[in-house]
Parts: structure tokens; sequence; C-alpha cells
């Protein structure tokens, strides 16, 4: 049995479509990304797996049971660290997970070992007592998240766990996240590809509420990306020159003293030369390692983040 | 037992919260001191009362003596012996009221039956007839023997109430203040809507009743304080509680209950919590039309069907009622109104709120 299990999941509001006929199949302790950018479904997707939604059409399963049908024992289950950070503001630390812990049905004892337990894992414990209203965003992300697990449940939904966080706090949040995987299954979305590259055993790339790509990070590169690409430092470039090579390549991307070029076959010698050849000074030349953010380029032609 | 956790996190949001819990108690508070303190506070002095007595009797002049005897009242000299007299010189501007004694009294009195007496104020300044009508009530009552034709029953004697404007004020103040519920629980609602927390909450294993139990029981602790507190302040600045006080808890208990359930309906159709300002487009036009601040006797028909209609003004006059001295059975009709009130504020509140669970 999956973990976690879409059928022709489909959410529309008032004619707009928000996910659109969503099959997926995510196994127990898996740790699954949905990447795409914003708007793309990922959030709507996630609420309708946690009860909070009525699918329009299709439906869900968590741990084989239905999302419409038994919502209250799928809410048993899972743990959900939603995308905004959401904290009950005036408690402390201790009474945030004593909240969540109590209503999942926790006894006192479990949930002050729990709560113990997270707080030190989250690096929280000197604030246990504050008001979390006066934490940092990374403090807050970190509590949410804590918040989402101290049930112990056996499915994790990850809301953007990173959003709006500075790179050190990310990373943190990444390693608590990494801590988990093959403990529980976990299902997280994002819009930052390293992230999903960093964590995820498999990527659902979700674009217009359909799921377009999906398998791991190595085999969405290798198995979908059909351009390789190659960055080129230069000075001289003139107009006669990019739109030249505009005529030949699949894609180019300019910006100041950088040029980007996208080809299923790339000729890396025969580039070089090529602007060697036109007066072109060429300071440095290299091939990119591919990345998701190629893959979604290449798959819905537009970026992660337009 | 998962409503308890909700509810302990609700009431901690609350009393953790400074700026919400001064607005709460203290606007209603400054109502009380500006209101009670106008009126004179504790110390009330006598109301200067001018007489027309076209009866001229001896049963007539006794009870002008005993009305003369009453500590609230001073008697303004002469006697009138006709009525256009006194009309004459409240016109005029040289007395604020007179009462008048038609000519019959002595005989309806020993007839024993119903006596009309006048009050005659300025309009301008109703609460000087208010002040004196229970008053005289109480004083015709026990003098003669006789229930007059006005609705207030009496227990004790007037001399007992010292300041009327007081017993006015406070209870429509405190009423007041409690529908300031209204705006407090749709703010608490609308706010965790809006920041998503309530959403978070819908994905534990919560069942509605918890939810609707948790957003509505940390209220009552508020409701309850507040009342205490509004009474206390009411009774420093010379509320009487002539009557039984746990009555008047129980219909400010009841009109509170009625807030918190307006409150869980705007609460569940606003879509922010800035939004719950329109709260205050019931607030102020229901205070206004309950009798919280002046009497609605000389209001429209129209709109006083309105005001009979909703139930702050049943708490209101009923809590001046047990307040004064009647008992519960005067104001049964009143305590009903608020039952049923209190019912379908909640059942619809219930609703609304179920409904924002799952969308």
């Amino acid at each position: 049995m999956n973990a976690v299990q879409t059928f022709k999941l489909t959410k529309k509001f008032n004619g707009l479509v928000a996910v659109n006929g969503v099959d997926l199949e995510i196994n127990k302790g898996e740790l699954f990304s949905l990447l795409g950018p914003n708007g793309a479904g990922k959030t709507t997707t996630i609420r309708m797996l946690c009860c909070l939604l009525k699918p329009t059409k299709g439906t869900a399963s968590v741990l084989g049971y239905d999302v419409v049908k038994t919502p209250f024992s799928v809410k048993r289950l899972i743990g959900v660290s939603p995308q905004d950070t959401i904290l009950s503001e005036r408690l402390n630390c201790w009474e945030n997970l004593a909240l969540i812990g109590k209503v999942h049905g926790l006894s006192s004892d479990e949930v002050a070992r729990r709560s113990k337990e997270l707080l030190e894992t989250m690096g929280l414990m000197e604030r246990a007592k504050d008001q979390v209203r006066k934490f940092s965003g990374g403090m807050k992300r970190r509590l949410s998240i804590a918040m989402a697990l101290v049930s112990d449940p056996q499915v994790l939904f990850l809301d953007e766990p990173t959003l709006g966080l500075d790179p050190q706090a990310r990373r943190a949040i990444w390693e608590y996240i990494a801590e988990l995987k093959g403990k529980k299954t976990i299902l997280l979305t994002t819009h930052y590809m390293e992230e999903a590259d960093f964590l995820s055993d498999r990527i659902g790339i979700i674009d217009e509420g359909r799921v377009v790509a999906l398998g791991t990070s190595q085999e969405l590169k290798t198995n979908r990306l059909e351009m390789r690409s190659m960055v080129v430092s230069t000075e001289n470039l003139t107009a006669e020159v990019i739109a030249d090579l505009q005529s030949k390549y699949s894609r180019l991307e300019k910006t100041k003293g950088r040029l980007k070029i996208y080809h299923k076959d790339l000729d890396f010698k025969g580039i070089v030369d090529y602007l060697h050849s036109r007066g072109v000074t060429v300071y440095s030349a290299a091939l990119e390692q591919p990345t998701l953010e190629d893959v979604f380029i290449q798959i819905t032609g537009k970026k992660l983040r337009d | 037992m998962k409503f308890w956790e909700i509810g302990k996190r609700n009431l901690k949001e609350i009393y953790r919260n400074p700026v919400l819990l001064g607005f709460l108690l203290g606007m209603p508070l400054a109502f009380m001191l500006v209101f009670c303190a106008a009126a004179g506070g504790g110390q009330a002095g006598p109301i200067a009362l001018s007489i027309v007595d076209e009866d001229r009797s001896q049963t007539s002049s006794a009870f002008i003596q005993t009305l003369g005897s009453i500590e609230a009242i001073e008697l303004n000299e002469p006697i009138y012996s006709e009525k256009s007299q006194g009309q004459e010189d409240l016109e005029d501007g040289r007395i604020s009221l007179y009462l008048f004694i038609p000519s019959g009294f002595e005989e309806a009195a020993q007839a024993r039956q119903t006596i009309n007496l006048e009050l005659a104020y300025k309009e301008a300044d109703p609460m000087i007839g208010l002040q004196l009508k229970p008053i005289i009530e109480a004083v015709g009552s026990e003098f003669l023997g006789v229930v007059p034709p006005l609705n207030v029953e009496l227990k004790g004697t007037e001399s007992k109430i010292k300041n009327m404007a007081v017993n006015f004020y406070a209870p429509g103040i405190a009423v007041f203040g409690l529908m300031i519920l209204i705006s407090t629980a749709a703010g608490i609602i609308a706010g965790d809507r809006e920041k998503g927390f309530l959403a978070r909450m819908f994905t534990t294993p919560a069942r509605p009743w918890d939810f609707i139990l948790g957003y509505s029981l940390p209220f009552i602790p508020v409701l309850i304080v507040s009342t205490l507190i509004y009474l206390g302040v009411g009774m420093a600045l010379g509320l009487t509680v002539v009557g039984n006080l746990g009555h008047a808890f129980l219909i400010f208990f009841l009109i509170g209950l009625c807030s918190i359930g307006i409150g869980m309906i705007v609460g569940s159709l606003v879509k922010s919590e800035s939004q719950t300002g329109v709260s205050w487009i019931f607030i102020v036009p229901m205070a206004m039309i309950s009798g919280a601040w002046f009497t609605v006797d000389r209001m429209p028909s129209a709109i006083k069907s309105v005001a009979g209609a909703l139930p702050f003004i049943h708490a209101i006059d009923a809590s001046r009622a047990v307040l004064n001295g009647s008992s519960f059975s005067a104001i049964i009709l009143d305590f009903y109104w608020l039952i049923g009130w209190a019912v379908v504020l909640f059942a619809v509140g219930i609703v609304l709120f179920r409904r924002t669970m799952v969308s």
C-alpha cells in the first residue's frame, strides 16, 4: 500500500483549474517533493490531502484512508507544517506543541517528552518559554515543523518549509528534514530547485495544475533533459553575433558579460572557436551541470521563478 | 477534551493581549465612569419637585407631605392649585417638573381605584422624570395601598435607590460593555482564519464541536469577570441593588452569550480580522435603540418594534428592573426572549463556523 495516492485529483475555483487530474503514488518512508512555481497547484494539492479542501473531481488516500470519506482517520495520521508559519503568537514553544499534541490525543507526559526531544533537536530549548511572537522567521519555521512532528505522525506534509528564509536558516532546516528521511513519509512542496534536489527521493514537477515530470533528480536530469547548456564569459559581443547564435541554437540567455547557450548536441569547441573568429573576447567557457531548473525550463518553457 | 485545549489557547491569546483586554474592559468602564459621574455618582442631591394639587383634599395633602419627607425629593413652594399654573412655570423654566394630582384623588383612593398621576417635565430633560417616576410610584403605593397604573413592581421603598440616574445608566452600560464581546469574538475567529491558524487546527483530528466550544467557552470567564467589574464599579459609583443581584447577573450572562453568538456569526462571515470593524455597525445602533443611554419611549414606533425584537433592550430593561427590586416573575418574558435569542444565535453561529472548516 502506498502512503499517499491521488486519483485524478482535481480542484477548480470558480471555473479556474488549480489542480488538474493529478495522479501520484508516494511510497512509505519516501521523501517526495512537488516542485513548481508559485501558483502551480502545490499548496492546493496539499490542502486536499490534509482534508482542508474537497476535490472537485477525483480523490486521494493517505495510508489507505480516503481524504473525502474518512477525513478524521486521515487527520489522525498526518502532521502538517503550512506554508505561512502559523503559530499561536502569544503562546510559548511548550504551549504551542502541547496544543497540537493534546488535540491529537497525546497524554501530558507524552507531550512533554516529545516536546523536549523536538525542542532540543530544533535548537529551540533556550527560548522555549518565550512567547513565539518574539521569534525570528527561522525559529518560527523550526517550531512549525516541530508542531507538525509532535504527534509522531506517519505522514508529514511540509508546504514550502523554507520559504523566505536566509540561506543559513534554510540549510539548518534541510538538515532537520534530512534526518527524518526513511523514518516518515514526507510530501514537501517547494519552488526552490536546490531544496528538491538536496532532499528528495523523488520529485514531481508541477505546472499549471499538472504533474509534468516525475522521477528521481538524476532520472529527470538524464532522461528528460534533451539539451545541455554552457556558460561563456565574454566581451565585445555584437548584436550580429547574438542574432547568429540565436538562429543556430535552441535557447540563448544573455546577461552583462555572460552568455548561456542551450542546445541538444552542444558543440563546445565549435562555439568558442566561432566567438574567437568573430573577434569576441572569451574569458572563460564551461559546460554546465544540468539542474532541475533546466529540466523545468525544457518541459514548461519558463523559469521556476517566472 | 480537545475543546479544552483549544479553549485554553484562546483564553491565553485574550488575556496575554493587553490591547484587546484593555479595549474589552476599558471602553465600557470609561463609559460607566463618565455617565455615572455625570449623573452625580453616589452623592445625589434631592430633586426639586413642584406639585399641582387640584384635589385639595386631606388625602392629597397627606400624600404631598409624605412625598416631602422623602430624602430624594425637595418640594417646591407654593403648591399650585391649577394645572395651568404649573405648566406655565414649567414652560418658563422656573421649575423642572411638576406632579399633577387630579381632582377625585381622594375618592379614588378611598374606593381603592386606580389612580392616574401625571409627572410633567421638560422634554429636553427626560432623565429627571425617569428618576422620579419610580420613587413616586413607590411612595404612592405605600401611602395609598393601591397599585398605580405603572409597570414597576415595588419592593421596599424608593428611598433605597440612592441615585436613579446611576441605576438607569449602569445596567445599560454593562450590557453595552458585553456587546463589545461581539467584536472581540469576531476578531479572534476572523483573525485565526485570516492568518491560517484555524486551517492548521483543522488538519488535526479535532471535531467541529471541539472548535465551537473552544472558540466560545473562553469568553465565559471574560463575560463573568466583565460583569463583576461593571457591577462593582457601578455600585462604587452609586448603583443601588434593591433586588436580586443573582438575577441581574443571569440576565447579563445571557446577553453576553448572545453577543458571543453574534461574534461567531460575524467572525465566520467576514473575510479578515480588519473587517470585524463591521461589528460596530451593529453594536452602536443596537446600543442606541436598546435604551442603554437614553429611553426609547419617545422613539418612533417602527424603531421601538425593531428594538423590541432584538435581545438587548430586554436585557437592559430586565436588569434595570431586577436591580431596582422587581421579582424574577416580572421579567420572565424578557428572560425567555434572551434564552431564545441565545439559542438561535449560537445555532446560526455554529452552522456558519462549521462551514469555514472545509471549502
